[in-house]
């Protein structure tokens, strides 16, 4: 069977179809594993009980694959009483997935600030969450930008793990042509180059951004 | 300003302080009065920056009081949060904040502390970027400016939160020969304006100039207090003997 150059030019509308939802579901991911992650970092950095738990749950969110996170979610969790629709679990899975992975990068992003900085802020009687929000977390995100860019890659790339869950995204949209016509090649391949310049689109965005927020303000 | 002039600046009472078991602040006792000028000398290691770390909360210690002013250290969190307010600190590094401009270094504090406008704080912080004499650089980022004028903008930074109180932790340690006057010299201008100062430095030309009482400190005890004259004419301690001069050849 030879690669059918029309046939994977017909298959693109339907799979470009599914952007909307590939990037829905990425972008959602992208902001709830930030912000989780961002949480989850605080609560680490404040020690105490709370601290040791949640490095306790970063480390088991690390060490187990996604796709164990998703099936667990759509398929335990309602036996609990707790029904969530396909694409909610999805994005709350993606999201919880990689607030593990993120609240590490955050980490380092904190660890490399000297302590003049907060120090500097509490002599002025700047409070703690100004503190965090004001000073820490801006010059977090300049050090971490490339990094948090290559997990919002990995995200969008994450996606289609969705498909077990029968969101239709492109690749569960791939997939459907394919069992239909039998032909895998082109829909998979042309899936695979909407998500090859997707992610290239993201990387250029967030090489773009670090230059900006490295600007004049370098060190 | 309200101040009450018969209380004490800052109140030092038998401070000691321990890292795990090294003793770093040994049995501290200091009174300064209000309006003086104090600068602390002394070798390094010998818990000079402790100590005026422990005035502002930046370090904890296990035993003794430090009062500012009325407000004793740790007796009530409110305030002690205000007696903070009313101190400020000058690093040696710095500690600008890199991704704010010079002008937002100076109203940050003010956005979010009282709640200023922003009009009000900004117009505040050129007043006291003028003060120290760099008014024209309100919109640039630290990394551009010279570290003496980094350390300037710091000084501006902390005097738009009215301090009654400053803290100088070796101001000019970090800085280039040729920038340490301009620092000095804003330094010398605080003085004469009549604020309250405790300056840690080893610029014995300042000490000498501008303050009240020079204080020696070695090994976390405060071993020799005095006027400036009689401290670089006949230091007491063979310790302080030593040390100047080792600082003044």
């Amino acid at each position: 069977m030879q690669f059918d150059v029309a046939f994977a030019l017909s298959t693109v509308p339907t799979i470009l179809g599914a952007i909307g939802m590939t990037l829905l579901v990425a972008a959602v991911s992208c902001v709830g594993a930030s912000a989780i992650g961002f949480g989850l970092e605080l609560i680490r950095r404040s020690g105490g009980l709370g601290g040791l738990f949640v490095r306790f749950l970063i480390d088991f969110i690390r060490a187990t694959p996604v796709l164990v996170w998703l099936y667990c979610l759509y398929f335990i969790l309602p036996f609990y009483g707790i029904r969530l629709g396909a694409l909610a679990t999805g994005m709350i899975g993606l999201s919880l997935y990689y607030s593990g992975y993120l609240a590490e990068v955050f980490k380092a992003g904190i660890d490399a600030i000297p302590n003049g900085q907060a120090e500097a802020a509490r002599a002025l009687g700047i409070g703690r969450m100004d503190i965090t929000i004001f000073v820490i977390a801006p010059q977090m995100l300049r050090n971490i930008a490339a990094p948090m860019g290559n997990y919002f890659v990995s995200i969008l790339k994450a996606t289609p793990y969705l498909a077990v869950l029968a969101v239709p995204e492109m690749l569960g949209r791939a997939f459907d042509i394919a069992s239909e016509t039998y032909r895998y090649a082109e829909p998979l391949t042309v899936a695979g180059l909407i998500f090859l310049g997707l992610a290239l689109l993201i990387s250029h965005a967030i090489k773009r951004l670090e230059i900006r927020l490295l600007g004049p303000t370098a060190r | 300003m309200t101040q009450t002039d018969d209380k004490p600046a800052v109140q030092i009472t038998s401070l000691n302080k321990w890292y795990g078991a090294f003793h770093v602040l040994k049995e501290v006792n200091l009174t300064i009065p209000s309006g003086s000028r104090f600068v602390i000398c002394g070798p390094s290691g010998s818990g000079k920056s402790t100590l005026i770390r422990c005035l502002n909360g930046l370090e904890a210690y296990q035993q003794g009081t430090v009062t500012l002013g009325t407000i004793r250290l740790g007796d009530n969190a409110r305030e002690t949060a205000l007696a903070r307010r009313q101190t400020g600190m000058v690093f040696q590094s710095f500690n600008l904040f890199p991704h704010l401009t010079v002008l937002s270094n100076c109203t940050l504090a003010l956005r979010r502390v009282p709640s200023m406008p922003r009009k009000e704080a900004e117009s505040l912080a050129r007043h006291f970027l003028e003060k120290v004499r760099i008014p024209e650089q309100a919109d640039k980022y630290p990394a551009q400016l010279s570290g003496g004028q980094q350390q300037r903008v710091a000084i501006a930074r902390a005097l738009c939160m009215n301090p009654r109180l400053m803290l100088f932790d070796e101001p000019t340690s970090a800085l280039d020969p040729e920038m340490v006057k301009e620092v000095l010299d804003v330094m010398t201008g605080l003085a004469h304006d009549g604020m309250t100062m405790i300056c840690v430095t080893h610029e014995m030309g300042f000490a000498r100039e501008v303050a009240d009482q020079v204080v020696f400190m070695d090994q976390g005890s405060i071993v020799e207090q005095a006027s400036p004259s009689a401290f670089f004419a006949t230091p007491n301690h063979p310790r302080a003997r030593s040390f100047l001069n080792t600082l003044l050849h």
